[in-house]
C-alpha cells in the first residue's frame, strides 16, 4: 500500500530522529517550528515555500500509514500526549491530545468548522482583534478548503450520527452535516488511531511533505526544553531528544539559532516552554486561560446496531444550545467514535455492570456535549503549570456554573437519544445507571452529584494560555501571534485562542495560521 | 517486600495517603519492589474488575488476566514522570502489609479475601470521600479497562473486528 512518508523519505527529505542521536547538535536556519501540528505543518509550507529555511521539530515521532494498524494498544501510546492518558492536575478531566508528526491533525476525527461568527464577535469587544470585512479569515479557510480538500461529508452518517440526526428532527433542534479534510475516505471509522489509508487530509500527509519536498528538514523524537532570550530577541533553543516512551532524555543536547522561532507545540506544551524560558510576562496571562471544551458524556442503548465504530466519526453536529439566549454556558452536541479501549475506560462502572455494558458494545449509541468555556468570569479556563521535571500541569478548576452546563448537557442529551429510539439512556457519571425512559432518566439526572470524578469528563481542543490580544497588557501575542515582548518570537497553535471557540478547532487554526504565516513571510522576506 | 502476603488496604493508610505520610517511603524501594508492588496490587484486583467480563474457561481466564497485568505494566512508562511516580507510591502502600482492612477491622492476606469482598473494598474506594482514592479508583480503572479491552482476544464478545491491512506486530 502506498506510504507517501515512506516514499519521501526514500527519495533524500531531511529527517533527523533525535533519538538516535549518539553526540550533541547544533543546527542553524532561517527559521524553526516547534510542533508540526495544525498550526506547526500549515506554517511549514508557506514558510518553506517563500524560500526561507525551515527546520520543523516534533516531541513524538514520525509514524506513517504503514505503521497505522487500527489498533488502539498501540495508537494511543504512540499518537498521543501521555499515550492518551493526559488529564487536568486534579485528575477530573482527561484530555486527548495528539503527540506524534503531524499533531493532533494525525488523529483528530476530521471535523472542519469555520470559526463561529459570535466567538468573532466576542474576541473584537473584549480582545480589540479586528477579523471583519478586510481583515476577514473567510479567504484563509477558502483557502485551507482546498489546500486540505475540506467538504460537507456525502456518504450517509453512521448509525451513531445518525441517531444524533434523528433526535434532533424529532424535537425540531437544529442539526448539520459537517465538512471533513479527507480525500479518496474509506468510511472506516480509525481517524482517531490514524489514517491507513492517507485519505485525511492531515497535516502528516499534505503540508509537512510538501515543505520536505521543498527542502524544510524534520526533526522528530526531540524536546524543546529552553528558549533561550536577550532583550527583545530570542537567541537560541535548547532542545534534548526523547526515550523510547517520548520521556525527554538530557543525556545530549541539541542546539538551534535561528533568525525566527514559531512556538506550535498546542496549548499546554506551548506556554509550559515560555514558562520553563522564563519570557517576559507583563499581562501576566501566560499559561493562564487554558479552555478545554470540558466534554459531558451519554451513552445510550438502541435495539438495532449502531456499531459506532464503522463509519467517519464525526458526520453530525447541532449548534441547538451552543449559544444560549440567557448567560448559561452553552453547549454543542456532537458523537465520538465507539471503540473498545475508549469506550471500556470511559464508561463508569465496574465488574458485571461494566461487563454487561461492553456486551451491548454493538447497540450502545455515545452522545457529547462541548461545554463552550471563556465567554462568563466563572468559566475563565485553567492554568498551565509546571511540575517538579519541567513537565506541564493544568489545573482546571471546575465551578458551579460549568456544573450546571453539565446538568443541562445532560439532560439534553438524553432527551435527544430518547427521541432518537433509545430504550435506555445512561448518563456517564459513577452515580448513574441504565434509565429505561425520559421521565425516569429526568428525574434522575436532577439527582446526581455535580461533582468531579463522578462525572465522566473528557476534552479534546485544548486552546488558550499564550492568548492573542491587540493591547499588550490583555493577551501574549498580538493577532498575527507575534509576541509582544520578544520580536523574532511567534505563537502559532491553539493557545493563541482568547476563548474556546464553540466549535471544533482545526479549521479555525489552518486559517488563522495560514494568514499569520504570510504576514510574517512579508516581515522576514518582504 | 520482605512478606510476599498482601494485606489490604483500609482508611488508616488512605488517609496517610491523603495527608501525603508514607507508611513505607518511595526513596527506599528499589524497583524490582516497586514492580513486585504494582504486580501484587493489579493480581489483586483485576479478578473483582474484570468480574462478569473474563472469560469462563480456567486457563482463557489466567491468560486474560496476565496479558492486561502485563499490558498494564508495559503502559506505565508511558505516562508522566510525576504520575509514574505518584502511582508507585499508591502501589507500594496499597500493597502494605501493616494496614488494617477497613471491610473487616482485621489484618487479612489479599489472597484470602473473596471476589465480592475485593468488590467491596474497590466500591469503598469509589465512593470514599478521600480525594485520593477516588483519583486511585477512576486511575485504576481506567488503566486496567483499557488494558483488558485492548486485546484482539476479547474482542469476540463484544462483535468488533477492525479491518486489517496490514497485520499488527
Amino acid at each position: 500500500m502506498n506510504d507517501p512518508i515512506k516514499q519521501g523519505l526514500a527519495s533524500g527529505w531531511k529527517h533527523f530522529d533525535a533519538a538516535s542521536f549518539t553526540d550533541d547538535q547544533q543546527f542553524e536556519t532561517d527559521v524553526v517550528i516547534i510542533g508540526t501540528g495544525a498550526g506547526g505543518g500549515m506554517a511549514a509550507e508557506i514558510l518553506t515555500q517563500a524560500g526561507l529555511s525551515v527546520i520543523m521539530l516534533e516531541h513524538g515521532a514520525l509514524h506513517s500509514s504503514s505503521d497505522f494498524r487500527q489498533q488502539e494498544r498501540w495508537a494511543y501510546p504512540h499518537l498521543y500526549q501521555d499515550g492518551a492518558a493526559r488529564k487536568t492536575k486534579d485528575q477530573a478531566i482527561a484530555i486527548l491530545q495528539g503527540r506524534t508528526v503531524g499533531g493532533s491533525t494525525t488523529v483528530n476525527w476530521t471535523t472542519s468548522i469555520r470559526t463561529p461568527k459570535p466567538t468573532l464577535d466576542y474576541w473584537r469587544s473584549e480582545f480589540d482583534l479586528d477579523f471583519s470585512g478586510e481583515h476577514s479569515l473567510d479567504p484563509y479557510f477558502a483557502k485551507a478548503a482546498g489546500r486540505l480538500h475540506i467538504s460537507e461529508w456525502q456518504v450517509p452518517p453512521n448509525a451513531n450520527n445518525e441517531a444524533l440526526r434523528r433526535g434532533c428532527q424529532q424535537l425540531g433542534w437544529k442539526y448539520t452535516v459537517i465538512e471533513r479534510n479527507v480525500h479518496g475516505c474509506a468510511n472506516l471509522g480509525y481517524c482517531g488511531m490514524g489514517c491507513p489509508l492517507n485519505a485525511k487530509q492531515s497535516m502528516l500527509v499534505t503540508t509537512i511533505p510538501a515543505a520536505l519536498q521543498s527542502g524544510a528538514t524534520l526533526i522528530s523524537r526531540i524536546s524543546a526544553r529552553q528558549l533561550l532570550w536577550q532583550g527583545d530577541q530570542v537567541t537560541g533553543l535548547l532542545a534534548v531528544p526523547v526515550d523510547p516512551h517520548y520521556q525527554p532524555d538530557p543525556r545530549l543536547s541539541i542546539r538551534i539559532k535561528a533568525k525566527h522561532y514559531i512556538v506550535a507545540g498546542g496549548a499546554i506544551n506551548s506556554p509550559a516552554l515560555l514558562l520553563r524560558s522564563k519570557v517576559p510576562n507583563p499581562s501576566g496571562r501566560l499559561g493562564k486561560h487554558t479552555y478545554l471544551h470540558p466534554s459531558v458524556i451519554s451513552g445510550a442503548l438502541f435495539d438495532e446496531p449502531i456499531q459506532g465504530h464503522m463509519g467517519a466519526p464525526q458526520s453530525i453536529y447541532s449548534d441547538q444550545f451552543v449559544w444560549p439566549n440567557n448567560s448559561d454556558i452553552g453547549f454543542k452536541l456532537e458523537v465520538p467514535p465507539v471503540h473498545p479501549v475508549l469506550m471500556a475506560s470511559t464508561l463508569t462502572g465496574m465488574a458485571q455492570f461494566h461487563a454487561d455494558m461492553m456486551r451491548q458494545f454493538n447497540q450502545l449509541q455515545v452522545m457529547i456535549a462541548l461545554l463552550r468555556d471563556g465567554f462568563d468570569p466563572q468559566a475563565q479556563g485553567g492554568q498551565v503549570q509546571l511540575d517538579g521535571d519541567g513537565e506541564p500541569v493544568l489545573d482546571y478548576p471546575l465551578t458551579d456554573y460549568l456544573w450546571q452546563g453539565v446538568q443541562k448537557a445532560y439532560l439534553a442529551m438524553a432527551e435527544l437519544q430518547f427521541a432518537a429510539g433509545a430504550r435506555a439512556v445512561m448518563p456517564v457519571h459513577q452515580d448513574a445507571t441504565l434509565y429505561s425512559s425520559w421521565q425516569q432518566t429526568k428525574a434522575a439526572i436532577a439527582n446526581l452529584p455535580l461533582a468531579r470524578y463522578r462525572a465522566a469528563l473528557a476534552s479534546a481542543h485544548v486552546m488558550g494560555g499564550c492568548n492573542m490580544a491587540a493591547n499588550a497588557n490583555k493577551g501574549v501575542v498580538d493577532g498575527y501571534g507575534r509576541h509582544h515582548q520578544l520580536e523574532n518570537l511567534s505563537v502559532f497553535d491553539g493557545s493563541v485562542l482568547p476563548t474556546s471557540l464553540g466549535a471544533n478547532p482545526q479549521l479555525t487554526l489552518y486559517g488563522l495560521i495560514w494568514r499569520n504565516s504570510q504576514a510574517l513571510v512579508a516581515r522576514l522576506v518582504g | 517486600m520482605h512478606r510476599r502476603q498482601f494485606i489490604m488496604f483500609g482508611l488508616a493508610s488512605g488517609a496517610a495517603l491523603a495527608t501525603g505520610v508514607s507508611l513505607y517511603p518511595l526513596a527506599v524501594a528499589d524497583q524490582t519492589e516497586r514492580d513486585d508492588a504494582a504486580s501484587l496490587v493489579l493480581d489483586a484486583i483485576l479478578p473483582a474488575l474484570l468480574l462478569g467480563a473474563l472469560p469462563q474457561d480456567q486457563a482463557l481466564r489466567e491468560s486474560a488476566l496476565l496479558q492486561t497485568r502485563q499490558a498494564a505494566l508495559d503502559f506505565l512508562p508511558f505516562l508522566p514522570k510525576r504520575t509514574q511516580a505518584e502511582l508507585s507510591q499508591l502501589f507500594l502502600l496499597l500493597s502494605q502489609q501493616l494496614t488494617r482492612l477497613a471491610l473487616t477491622g482485621h489484618l487479612v492476606a489479599m489472597a484470602e479475601l473473596s471476589v465480592s469482598q475485593r468488590l467491596q473494598l474497590l466500591e469503598s474506594w469509589r465512593t470514599s470521600y478521600l480525594t485520593v482514592l477516588q483519583q486511585a479508583f477512576n486511575g485504576l480503572r481506567a488503566l486496567l479497562m483499557g488494558a483488558f479491552y485492548g486485546q484482539p482476544q476479547q474482542w469476540q464478545a463484544l462483535g468488533y473486528q477492525p479491518p486489517e491491512f496490514r497485520p499488527y506486530e
